[in-house]
């Protein structure tokens, strides 16, 4: 099954660098949702293989990230009338350089944490989800709109998602759901404050949320 | 009583919060939670009375669990609840433009559901439950900050949603670690995340995983805990929430995520072959916490961010004290209850002379004890509470963790410690008689205090003397049953 496995991660690697370079909002928003889907899949090809517990596991977020994720989001950029670039702090180019020094640094990282020795599913898997929480974190501080920073979190959270599947494959199924529905009501509130953010302010730019000091 | 009482403490506030949403004004959801919140506190004091009589309380299969340091955590946040709920009736109320039905409706579901979600994270036995806790106090209490939609109050909330939730997702990160070392250990998979289990097998968990997990955690559980220099999200939060809701974040949220690390420190001391190394972490932070906090009273201007930036100091205390071996483990306990009573106080007394004074900026706020005698005499005495004045509690219980760092011969946390404390003693201080004298500014007089406002002054401060002069045997035995569980025993 390492193979399936590997293929997930790499593409799941592909796509946080699709994320960093691209400059459609909405195009980001797709590709985090495809990114999460993929996560919500690598249950049934892990070593537990298929079961009913995997089967709800990925049913549950896969909807939850691939379908209800995005529609959230894309309502949320709808009702506040954002304008479509990302607008980063750092141009595109140099995210994609800053995103590359991070892969680097993840495989590293990988290969020094002193992680159990039965844990990896395969040797990607590690390196990958924690490159993947990196770049997570990369897009929240380096993004001016508040909806691209809600895409940088769920961007952490598939890589804490591929984490958690690496270090302790089965965590008993309530636990697993209780902290998807966590993600779910994050997102749900975090769209209801960009809208009324958005109409407070006229934008959604975090950059400008920045009058409390001190 | 059976094990499944447990359920209702957190059942009981989940169905309170789902009657507040269907209730038909803003004065009956107000009501319900002024009358609710503190029955069900009084409630839930029997079971913790229970536990410290006749032992833990544990149900279904060990996923919940009321020890001695869970039902003290319990006892504090039931009283900071009881109190803030009957607050937040006084202060509505005052309020120049009363809570629409909308806002008042939304207002008692989230009060309540934060209390179910808090009482999930204290009464939970599985870590990563807990942690769903713990995100979902977060979530639950963000609207909160909001309640009056404002620029500010909406800057507020985003940071306090972002910071929070990505702060809190290294605390999962933490979790896993812990499991997967518990995992290797030979525990099943319905154990590997149970506090109880992972807790029997501490000492053949292997200590470079359980050290990686505890930084994970202290970054998670610190953020939210508004340890410095993790605390960025905390003053705006605190400044711009509506009293009775920043009494709560500061008087109880900040303690849900200090509590986390309280139930991971022993399992870390245990696996790391009890050398002392999470709690020199532990005080390192909160040393740096307490620096940083003085730094900040010395130069505010804004009466609620003074207090959030106490908060800060305080948890600091709090930390330090953890840190600090069993003696220290006492007193952060103690300072804990100490703590959230003042500070509940507190931003009562500033919410009311804020509507007082239309403004929460201390340089236009003289003479408050002429303006509102009530209020002005619980800032006061809030203050001089809070800066560890003596004969207040907080006096006793940073003597203690003082007491604590000299026997474990930690002078240079002693040295700093007081520094820290003596410039937030003098900083605060003269914020306070600036406030408090002085000649008040031609407002028209305001209505006289109710006798429910005169008790939710007096309460808080009498308790506060009570407890500075006098420490009965049953609560002694009570922080020293808490206090056993953080130095590594079982119950």
């Amino acid at each position: 099954m390492h193979g399936v496995t590997d293929d997930i991660m790499a593409a799941m690697l592909l796509l946080n660098l699709a994320v960093l370079g691209t400059s459609r909002l909405t195009f980001c928003i797709t590709l985090v949702a495809a990114q999460g889907a993929l996560v919500g899949l690598l249950p049934l090809v892990s070593s537990s293989g298929v079961t009913l517990r995997t089967l709800i596991l990925a049913g549950v977020a896969i909807t939850l990230k691939g379908i209800v994720f995005p529609r959230l989001l894309s309502s949320a950029m709808r009702g506040a009338d954002v304008r479509r670039e990302v607008e980063p702090y750092v141009g595109w180019g140099f995210s994609l350089l800053l995103g590359l020094a991070l892969l680097g640094i993840s495989f590293w990282l990988g290969a020094k944490l002193p992680l159990p020795p039965a844990a990896p599913e395969s040797a990607f898997v590690v390196p990958g989800a924690i490159c993947t929480i990196l770049i997570g974190l990369l897009v929240i501080v380096s993004r001016k709109k508040a909806v691209t920073q809600v895409v940088g979190y769920l961007v952490l959270e598939n890589g804490i998602a591929a984490f958690g599947l690496a270090v302790v494959p089965d965590v008993p199924l309530l636990v697993e759901l209780g902290l998807l529905l966590d993600v779910f009501v994050a997102v749900f509130v975090m769209a209801i404050i960009i809208y009324h953010i958005s109409r407070e302010f006229d934008h959604i730019d975090a950059d400008r949320l920045s009058a409390l000091k001190g | 009583m059976s094990g499944d009482v447990l359920w209702l403490i957190i059942a009981l506030p989940a169905a309170g919060s789902l009657l507040c949403l269907a209730l038909p004004s803003s004065r009956a959801v107000l009501a319900a939670t002024a009358a609710g919140v503190p029955a069900i506190a009084a409630a839930s004091g029997v079971v913790v009375w229970r536990v410290f009589a006749h032992g833990p309380l544990m149900t279904t299969g060990r996923w919940l669990l009321l020890d001695a340091l869970s039902a003290y955590h319990l006892a504090v946040m039931m009283l900071v609840f009881a109190l803030s709920s009957i607050f937040a009736r006084v202060f509505f109320g005052a309020e120049a433009a009363p809570l629409s039905r909308r806002r008042a409706r939304r207002f008692g579901a989230l009060w309540y559901g934060a209390l179910s979600a808090m009482a999930l994270v204290v009464l939970s036995n599985n870590l990563a439950i807990m942690w769903v806790g713990v995100e979902a106090t977060t979530l639950l209490t963000a609207f909160l900050i909001c309640l009056q939609v404002s620029p500010a109050s909406l800057e507020a909330t985003w940071k306090y949603l972002i910071v929070c939730s990505v702060g809190v997702a290294f605390a999962f990160m933490g979790t896993l670690l812990v499991a997967s070392a518990a995992a290797s250990a030979g525990l099943e998979p319905a154990q590997f995340l149970n506090w109880t289990y992972v807790h029997g097998i501490a000492s053949q968990l292997d200590p470079k995983v359980i050290k990686l997990a505890f930084i994970f955690l202290l970054v998670g559980y610190g953020t939210k805990a508004g340890l410095a220099p993790l605390h960025s999200w905390l003053p705006d939060a605190h400044s711009q929430a509506p009293a009775p809701v920043s009494a709560l974040f500061s008087g109880f949220l900040l303690n849900t995520a200090l509590y986390c690390l309280m139930r991971f420190l022993p399992i870390v001391e245990t696996a790391t072959g009890g050398d002392g190394w999470g709690r020199g972490l532990l005080i390192f932070f909160g040393i740096f916490s307490i620096l940083l906090a003085a730094a900040f009273i010395l130069a505010q201007h804004d009466l609620k961010r003074l207090l959030a930036y106490h908060s800060v100091e305080h948890l600091g205390i709090i930390a330090v004290g953890l840190g600090l071996g069993p003696l220290g483990s006492f007193a952060a306990l103690f300072h804990t209850l100490n703590h959230s009573v003042c500070k509940a106080l507190g931003f009562f007394s500033a919410g009311r002379i804020g509507q007082i004074y239309g403004t929460h900026d201390m340089r236009r706020i003289t003479g408050a004890l002429k303006a509102h005698a009530l209020w002005g005499a619980g800032l006061f005495g809030g203050f001089l509470a809070l800066i560890g004045l003596a004969p207040f509690a907080i006096f006793l219980s940073e003597f203690l963790i003082i007491k604590a760092a000299a026997e474990t011969r930690a002078y240079g946390t002693l040295v700093l410690f007081l520094l820290g404390a003596g410039i937030v003693f003098v900083g605060a201080l003269r914020h306070a008689i600036d406030m408090a004298w002085g000649t008040p500014p031609a407002a028209p007089a305001p209505r006289r205090a109710s006798l429910i406002e005169g008790l939710i002054v007096v309460a808080p401060l009498a308790l506060l003397v009570i407890l500075g002069l006098w420490m009965p045997q049953p609560f002694q035995d009570m922080l020293s049953s808490a206090a056993r569980i953080l130095a590594g025993a079982a119950q």
